[in-house]
């Protein structure tokens, strides 16, 4: 008894080591050189400043921001556009074509993102798998032009990002209670009115959850922009990628990431009061 | 006590074990600037192992050259004006020449220049321009002749410009009749503005392997080096170099040794070697590049000596401007260029 409280106690210990070393202090330093002067020619100087944050609300970094906001919420909506019936008749199939789904589902993730990103450039491209098919089906007489758009963009992040939507709205609509569908069904709800009274609101947590696993990294995979958009106009990710690689701006690009946290502080803290207000409502 | 020790133990294990140094060269390049065979001719030759990386601007690699304290990249190629800066930042060390006696056979035009007089810290790699890339299958040669021309309306959504801050400038600048090395703020805001109305025409940036978009069939027409041409023609003869007639942008790359380098003497090991007039050919004819050394001229092929994409004739070069350093302009540089990025 008494060697396994010490092995717990020893884990612990580690895991607190490890997130604090990890996690804590590289977030302390962003924060704290976030509020530090810039220096052309060390990355920073020792003097307060709050210039970084000044400089966000320039009308070029505030565009930046909203153009980010706007490609991660329509990537966010696509997915569970998709990603919801996905999961939904997922969780209705058999216990071993379940397991098949979600294990087709992982296996890209064996792959790095940034390969897979390539992938989705031989598919796009001028000469490329899709352009290719069109023109062969005779649908189209001249390529299209799909590679270095907006919409290869949205489109790159969505097949990116959909298996985080999906595993928590799967988690959370194979643990709903069927009955509760059959007894609807029953009392003569017809399937959208089942759907929206009684499926919805029980899929919520998986929802919110769903939503904020998309929603936040999709803000800071800047490669995506970089690789199918062309480079042309940033992402928040980019911008904070370019303040620390090209600009050797560091205060400007820890400013950046602390707003991207602080949005997704938010957006817990959202998710949380979501959760409290559901179980209040079962409790009654 | 026993398992404070186990623990402090742990904590070793977790800490970088020493670089094993002694037969190593650490090689930071430029993407696609040296043949992977003349690494593997040098280890053969040596038997110091290379260990390469690549970046794809200055910027990036001056940034990473910031953070490394120590035990840091031996040999890297910074353009003229990162020499210059970098010299002046201390991040560089003086050349040992002892342990070059290759640099005799180096073209003394490229040699004591402003960047680094003396050549106390660099000694050049190759030289070459960024013009204008063109596939005349479906732009017809003779369209495209100067930079102005790639504001025309027609080529909406279909330029590649390289990921360059000044290279970009270059552009906006000549056409403006300034200098490309201008540190006139007005000069450089007024090439801001010719440069916005660019912005619609652009498809892409990249300064990776600009030759790879052309070759995809993606983009028929941007900015380009004339090697990544040269390449280019390997597989498309259709891809074709223009010298604008604005003037190109010259620059000039060098080996430098960093002040963090961990193995001087197999850094200078190497820089011999590349100044071998053998390996340099070697060089040219794979990277399409013109070659600092002179000694390595006689040896080309014909028709890479004779070819204009990579040894221009000199009024080419007298139109052409030779980048250097912009010192406290950068900074406007900078704020242009990120204005023009993000959708100014």
């Amino acid at each position: 008894m008494k060697s396994s409280g010490r092995t717990e106690r020893l884990v612990t210990v580690l895991v607190s080591l490890w997130l604090v070393l990890f996690g804590v202090v590289p977030l302390l330093l962003l924060v704290a050189t976030s509020f530090f002067a810039q220096d052309p020619i060390d990355f920073f100087r020792l003097a307060p400043s709050l210039e970084s944050y000044r400089q966000l609300l320039d009308p070029g970094y505030l565009q930046v921001m909203r153009r980010s906001v706007q490609f991660a919420a329509l990537t966010t909506l696509l997915c569970l556009l998709i990603g919801y019936p996905f999961a939904w008749y997922t969780s209705r199939l058999s216990r071993p074509a379940r397991v098949l789904v979600l294990v087709l589902l992982m296996i890209p993730f064996w792959t790095n993102s940034l390969v897979r990103t390539y992938a989705i450039r031989m598919v796009l491209g001028s000469q490329g798998l899709l352009n290719q098919a069109l023109l062969a089906l005779g649908i189209i007489d001249s390529p299209l032009r799909l590679l270095y758009t907006d919409t290869a963009v949205v489109l790159g992040l969505f097949y990116l990002m959909l298996p985080f939507m999906i595993l928590p709205l799967y988690a959370c609509l194979e643990k709903l209670d069927y009955r509760l569908v059959e007894a609807a069904r029953d009392l003569g709800a017809g399937f959208l009115q089942t759907l929206l009274r009684i499926v919805w609101p029980l899929s919520l947590p998986g929802v919110y959850a769903g939503c904020i696993m998309v929603f936040v990294p999709t803000m800071g995979l800047f490669y995506v922009a970089t690789l199918l958009g062309g480079a042309r106009q940033l992402l928040v990710g980019n911008l904070i990628q370019q303040q620390f690689l090209n600009a050797r701006n560091w205060p400007l690009g820890s400013a950046t990431s602390v707003v991207l946290i602080l949005m997704m502080a938010l957006m817990l803290t959202g998710y949380w009061l979501v959760l409290r207000r559901l179980a209040g409502r079962r409790r009654q | 006590m026993v398992h404070y020790v186990r623990f402090l133990l742990l904590g070793f294990l977790l800490l970088p074990l020493p670089a094993l140094a002694g037969g190593k060269v650490y090689v930071y390049n430029w993407t696609e600037y040296l043949p992977e065979a003349v690494l593997n001719q040098f280890t053969e030759e040596t038997g110091i192992e290379v260990v390469y990386s690549n970046y794809d601007s200055n910027e990036t690699m001056y940034a990473r050259l910031k953070l490394v304290q120590k035990d840091g990249y031996d040999v890297v190629f910074p353009s003229t004006y990162f020499v210059n800066k970098m010299g002046r930042e201390g991040l560089l060390q003086p050349l040992d020449r002892e342990l070059l006696p290759n640099l005799a056979g180096l073209d003394p035009q490229l040699l004591d220049k402003p960047y680094d007089p003396g050549n106390r810290y660099s000694l050049p790699y190759m030289w070459g321009s960024t013009g204008i890339g063109v596939n005349t299958a479906v732009i017809p040669a003779g369209e495209v002749t100067a930079w102005e021309d790639l504001w025309q309306p027609r080529y909406e959504r279909q330029l590649l410009l390289q990921d360059d801050m000044r290279e970009v400038f270059h552009m906006a600048l000549k056409i403006k009749g300034y200098s490309s090395n201008s540190r006139e703020p007005a000069e450089i805001e007024a090439a801001f503005n010719l440069l916005k109305k660019l912005m619609p025409n652009v498809l892409l940036f990249n300064s990776d392997s600009p030759r790879l978009p052309f070759l995809a069939g993606e983009v028929n027409l941007g900015m380009i080096w004339n090697g990544e041409v040269w390449m280019a023609r390997q597989e498309n003869p259709d891809i074709d170099y223009v010298y604008p007639r604005e003037g190109a942008n010259l620059w000039v790359d060098s080996f430098v040794i960093p002040t963090t380098a961990r193995n001087r003497e197999n850094a200078h090991a190497f820089i011999n070697f590349m100044l071998r007039p053998d390996v340099a050919r070697l060089c040219v004819e794979e990277n399409g590049y013109a070659t600092a050394v002179l000694a390595a001229l006689p040896l080309l092929a014909e028709e890479v000596r004779s070819s204009p994409i990579i040894f221009p004739p000199a009024e080419t070069i007298a139109a052409g401007e030779f980048q250097s350093d912009v010192g406290e302009a950068l900074p406007i540089y900078q704020k242009f260029w990120e204005q023009l990025r993000t959708g100014n």
